[in-house]
């Protein structure tokens, strides 16, 4: 039995047209940084290839002329070397800065690009539909927008760019040797190809080693996690042995694979230079040859073997650049796949406006609702009922009911799969989506708190809420002794998602943020987490006001809230079972009955139990 | 420092192959040094030569030094990178042996994620600079002395300017590093922020969408992936000013070579093959000063990396054997508690307190309580995963007086997570006997846990893979063949941890059934949040939140009373008529 995954085997493309012309629309934006870095590599291949040429200027000149000058004086011949030497000074500062020019030049490019990829794209996740994010584990979302764009910069710069001035070295070096002496250049053309064979026979070996090397590392921290997630087993049925016995094989799996890589890099490395000493000799046995017969100078001699210096390092990292592509792709397709995926919740081309104003507290309406998460398998069916303005609906059952995505449906996160959901008697699809959520105050059960200040956690970034409307929300929903326990106020920053605050003063701030809003609409899924009694008061009346006066669906676990709410709605297995208020559905002795005694009559066991 | 050479001596353990790895370096080095001279020979050998029969001669020789400096280049790698691999692996069994002998207390404090990484790059720092990094650094001890030595000979001035370009290098590596170090922490942080935002803005993508906050969270995301861009920047800017003053230095030899060399020529005091031989030994010695620096870098990372290795291999359990243990390994299986209790490190307020429970040989005692009242934490004390305040006795014997794996052996233990392994099904449940079962043994515990049927859907039967990579079994199944697991050890003592929780009502009659079977002869001790599972047991603890005894008695005893029982009791049922419906 093989402990490895089947990826050891799987390879993806290495070169996909398509792909790569749908990247080019992002490097079109930073056209100008791209010109830039690819003059200033090519600046610098040529002034790498001056270097060589001041040498051979010198030797074949003043140094040559000397000799053939015989014993003389020999200041003329010096003074001329220096004078070379000094050309040969400003030549190496000027490539040292352009040195550094490359260096920053790509960074600078590649973040461009990668820095307007990344945001379009968390742009784009944010607006997609909620199906999106239920599907897909936060984690690997994250990934899109982190290690992908990452290995896309990995592309643009050392891929891409890097790989292009390579080639093109590689050509013009070639091409210049010809032009020097084509004898010379002609010996070192048949032996290049000696280079370039290794390289790439190296790559492919190399990547799929390194292929089984992740996938048995992989296998093996996996292993590692598991026994530290099952160490109580491990010890209390004494498998210490056992398992050290079978982390020994994964090992042993992953030193084999090992080897193979570290036998591959150890005969790279030594092939790429014997091919070189084999260039060498026949460029010095040619070379030795045309000297003979005076076609070849020590300098031209100097310069060539300057030149296969420069030529040899691109051939060598070939390779490696062929397997960042490589990766580069992969990435590419997953962001293409997110940024192919269309919301299908979207606003219509041409939205109905209502005029919104104190005046209508909003009513809503849900006729023949039905709605599938996963086809065949519906949530909700045919439910029908009507939040008449300034009243409020609570929804009651057991969790998996169906209470949760009436309140999706309604803030439009899904559309239902068939049925009409309107406010104000007019269809929720026909508004726009900004404008239909800005007339709700959500708070939901597990609310949630951003980095940044509590002001700005209250605020929102919403032009509709001023001062006046936050400090009436502070008032109405209780958090304001909150806020001033905080030594900054309302500037204190919140600790990760809200940690400094419980659970129940995250949901009093989450209710402030709602009233802020001044919304006609209160969407309240309330928490099940057990409060202190002080905060439980404090949430209950800040409830209380925030459902005064306006329309509302709640999502109810507190007892209070049933109560007091005009209309009961039971929900069982997705259907609506049960209507009518508190005394009414106890009277009818249904579901709800059953219900409230079990949830509420034994308050303490209640919370434990279900 | 002394810690690095303490790993240092482990890697010299491979005594062998390190030695012959090391003589090739500096073989493959001088056969390297040989080529550069012999090309210097058939240069000089021009002057005055009428055919290229001068040169049949050195060409082979360069062959030959050619095909040496392969081979050990070869040998050298292979042998050395092996050695640091080997390294890597005992280190990372001697680790794990470490951790699964640790207490799950230590477990419980720990967070597995710093564990795996210490494991995993801490013990990857330590092979890197160990091997990798012995190799290159000595490659450039033996290079660059002897590069420089053989330039001494040749011509003084040459060989002393040659070291300033070095020092220059040295130096501007210095300076630069640690805006290099501050610049990719800065990297460090904005990407991990970065991923911070997303993961905050995915997760709470209903509030977002709820109060049309995307383009403000995408505004905000832009600005920290704009912080990351200009942190990206800055090191680059670094980078290249590092980048150049490598090549400065790099270029500086070459200028030197050509002033002085050229000079020499002038002079007729140096000739063209002493010229080819500075600029060709420049080329070789200039990488192996890089790698030099590389793992200079490097250093104290694999230092700190040392620490967190050294400090997991000395960290000793909190359960230890008894000095003079009891010599027993068979047991009746009474268990007696006396004033048992505990507290987790950290904790305000005990788990659990003054619990006394006498179990007879034989009998079963159900647990139940509020969760929080320290069920699972009773039943881990039991098998001494921690070790308990007060006095737990097996068979009259306190078990910290027993040996380990004699107290271990006694129990079966079903986990409430019911873990299982990513192992076939049958090495699953094989996992929990001290010999081998063979197959009848094998089908017999699965049929009393009620799995016959659905283990012969399996898509390979018994050999099915379990988890991620083969079928993923549903809670209740899960908690069956946890209680296989357990039977196959054929234990005195069953310790059951709330494992019937997600087995349906119909299922559970007929495990209960299987149990009370089994457990006929054994001691069985159950914890459970349905009470309809503990109702037969010959007694009942009754835990309070506060993880101390609320009560103890019979079923028919405890529902009388207008206690937690009682009442939870008369819940349940309402709720099960509920879900009938």
């Amino acid at each position: 039995m093989s402990p490895y995954s089947s990826d050891e085997v799987v390879a993806t493309r290495v070169w996909d047209h398509s792909l790569f012309l749908r990247l080019l629309a992002f490097v079109k934006p930073h056209k100008k940084l791209f010109i830039q870095s690819f003059l200033i590599l090519a600046a610098l291949l040529a002034l790498e290839l001056t270097g060589p040429w001041v040498w051979r200027r010198a030797l074949d000149g003043p140094i040559a002329a000397s000799k053939a000058a015989g014993v003389v004086d020999t200041a003329p011949f010096v003074q001329s070397l220096l004078g070379w030497v000094a050309v040969y000074l400003v030549v190496i500062f000027i490539e040292i800065g352009f040195r550094y020019l490359e260096v920053a030049q790509i960074a600078r490019t590649g973040q461009a690009v990668i820095h307007d990829l990344r945001r379009q794209l968390f742009l784009h996740m944010q607006r997609l539909d909620l199906t999106f994010f239920d599907k897909q584990p936060t984690g690997s979302l994250v990934t899109r927008v982190t290690s992908d764009v990452e290995y896309l910069n990995e592309m643009f710069t050392s891929g891409v760019v890097v790989l292009f001035f390579d080639m093109l070295k590689v050509v013009v070096i070639i091409g210049i040797l010809f032009l020097l002496q084509w004898k010379l250049a002609l010996t070192v053309t048949l032996t290049t190809p000696l280079l370039i064979g290794i390289s790439i026979a190296f790559r492919g070996g190399a990547r799929r080693a390194h292929r089984v090397v992740r996938s048995r590392l992989a296998a093996l921290n996996g292993y590692l996690q598991e026994i530290l997630s099952g160490i109580r087993v491990v010890q209390v049925f004494r498998r210490e042995q056992r398992t050290s016995e079978r982390f020994h094989e994964y090992l042993d799996g992953y030193f084999d694979a090992n080897r193979r890589t570290i036998f591959l890099f150890a005969l790279f490395y030594p092939s790429m230079s014997l091919a070189v000493y084999v260039i060498q000799g026949a460029a010095l046995w040619i070379a030795v040859g045309l000297s003979l017969t005076g076609e070849v100078t020590f300098g031209l001699f100097l310069q060539f073997w300057f030149y296969l210096a420069l030529l040899v390092r691109p051939i060598r990292e070939l390779g490696e650049r062929y397997n960042v592509l490589q990766s580069a792709f992969a990435s590419a397709e997953r962001i293409f796949q997110v940024l192919d995926t269309q919301p299908t919740v979207r606003s219509p081309e041409t939205p109905r406006v209502i005029a919104r104003g104190s005046g209508t507290p909003g009513h809503v309406r849900f006729e023949h609702v039905s709605f599938a998460y996963v086809e065949g398998k519906p949530v909700l069916e045919d439910v029908s009922f009507e939040i008449p303005p300034g009243t409020t609906v609570a929804l009651v059952g057991a969790t998996g009911a169906g209470k949760s995505t009436l309140v999706n449906l309604l803030l439009r996160f899904y559309d239902p799969t068939s049925g009409s959901i309107s406010i104000d008697g007019v269809d929720i699809r026909e508004l726009e989506t900004g404008e239909l959520r800005r007339r709700f105050g959500l708070v939901l059960q597990e609310d949630y708190l951003f980095a940044g200040t509590v002001r700005d956690n209250l605020v929102m970034d919403r032009p509709e809420v001023d001062a006046d409307s936050l400090e009436e929300a502070l008032e109405t929903s209780r958090a304001n002794v909150l806020i001033e326990r905080l030594q900054g106020g309302l500037e204190s920053e919140v600790a990760e998602r809200g940690a400094t605050f419980s659970t129940g003063e995250r949901q009093l701030l989450a209710m402030a943020r709602a009233l802020a809003g001044r919304p006609d609409i209160i969407v309240l899924d309330e928490a099940t987490a057990s409060v202190d009694s002080a905060t439980e008061a404090r949430i209950e009346q800040a409830t209380r006001s925030l459902l005064a006066g306006r329309s509302g669906l709640v999502v109810a676990h507190r007892l209070s809230t049933i109560r007091r709410a005009n209309q009961i709605l039971v929900m069982h297995k997705g259907r609506l079972r049960e209507r009518g208020t508190h005394s009414e559905l106890l009277a009818e002795g249904g579901l709800y009955a059953r219900l409230y005694a079990m949830q509420f009559e034994v308050q303490d066991g209640a919370a434990e139990a279900v | 420092m002394r810690l690095l050479w303490q790993f240092f001596q482990r890697f010299l353990r491979f005594k062998r192959p390190l030695t012959l790895g090391i003589l090739c370096i500096p073989l493959a080095q001088l056969a390297d040094i040989g080529v550069t001279l012999t090309i210097g020979s058939a240069i000089d050998g021009l002057e005055g030569a009428t055919d290229r029969g001068f040169l049949v001669g050195l060409l082979a020789l360069l062959a030959i030094l050619a095909l040496v400096h392969s081979v050990f280049r070869y040998f050298q790698r292979w042998l050395i990178v092996v050695v640091s691999r080997r390294f890597e692996v005992e280190l990372k069994q001697d680790l794990f042996d470490k951790l699964t002998s640790l207490s799950f207390d230590f477990h419980n404090k720990s967070r597995s994620g710093d564990i795996v990484s210490r494991l995993t790059s801490d013990v990857e720092n330590l092979r890197m600079f160990l091997g990798p990094g012995l190799m290159y650094s000595l490659g450039a001890v033996v290079i660059v002395p002897i590069s420089i030595g053989l330039l001494f000979t040749m011509e003084p001035a040459l060989a002393l300017t040659m070291v300033l370009p070095m020092v220059l290098m040295g130096l501007a590596m210095k300076a630069f590093s640690p805006q290099l170090h501050r610049y990719s922490v800065a990297v460090q942080e904005s990407l991990a922020d970065i991923s911070h935002r997303a993961q905050e803005n995915f997760a709470g993508i209903r509030v977002v969408k709820g109060y049309n906050r995307e383009d403000q969270q995408a505004r905000l995301f832009g600005e920290t992936s704009e912080t990351n861009r200009v942190n990206q920047i800055r090191l680059a800017s670094v980078r290249g000013k590092t980048h150049a003053a490598i090549h400065l230095a790099n270029n500086l030899t070459f200028v030197a070579i050509l002033v002085i060399g050229g000079m020499g020529l002038v002079d007729r005091n140096l000739t063209n093959g002493d010229l080819l031989i500075f600029i060709d030994l420049t080329f070789k010695v200039f990488w192996p000063l890089i790698a030099l620096g590389w793992i200079a870098g490097m250093a104290p990372r694999a230092l700190a990396s040392a620490q967190r290795v050294d400090e997991l291999l000395r960290t000793e359990s909190d359960i230890q054997e008894p000095r003079v243990p009891d010599p027993r390994d068979t047991f009746e299986g009474a268990l007696e508690l006396e004033g048992v209790g505990y507290t987790y490190a950290g904790a305000e307020r005990p788990a659990l307190s003054g619990v006394d429970l006498t179990i007879p040989a034989g009998s079963t005692v159900g647990i139940v309580g509020p969760t929080g009242s320290g069920k699972s934490t009773l039943l881990n004390l039991i098998g001494r995963l921690f070790d308990a305040e007060g006095e737990i006795r097996l068979d009259g014997v306190p078990i910290r007086n027993l040996r380990l794996p004699a107290l271990r052996g006694a129990l079966g233990y079903v986990p409430q997570d019911s873990f299982l392994f990513s192992e076939t099904y049958a090495d699953n449940i094989r996992f929990g006997a001290d010999e081998d079962l063979d197959e009848p043994e094998l089908r017999r515990l699965i049929d009393r846990a009620c799995m016959t049927e659905e283990v012969a859907e399996f898509p390979q039967d018994i050999e099915t893979l379990i988890g991620e990579r083969g079928v993923s079994l549903s809670g209740g199944q899960r908690q069956r063949t946890c209680i296989a697991r357990a039977l196959a050890r054929d234990p005195r003592i069953l310790v059951l941890d709330d494992c019937l929780s997600a087995v349906d009502t119909e299922t559970e009659r007929r495990l209960i059934a299987h149990l009370r079977e089994e457990g006929e002869s054994r001691t069985v001790i159950l914890a459970a949040h349905r009470l309809n599972t503990v109702r037969d047991s010959d007694q009942i603890l009754v835990l309070d939140e506060n993880g101390a005894v609320e009560d103890l008695g019979t079923h028919d005893e405890l529902v009388q009373k207008d206690g937690w029982y009682g009442r939870t009791w008369a819940q349940q049922q309402r709720q099960e008529e509920l879900s009938e419906l």
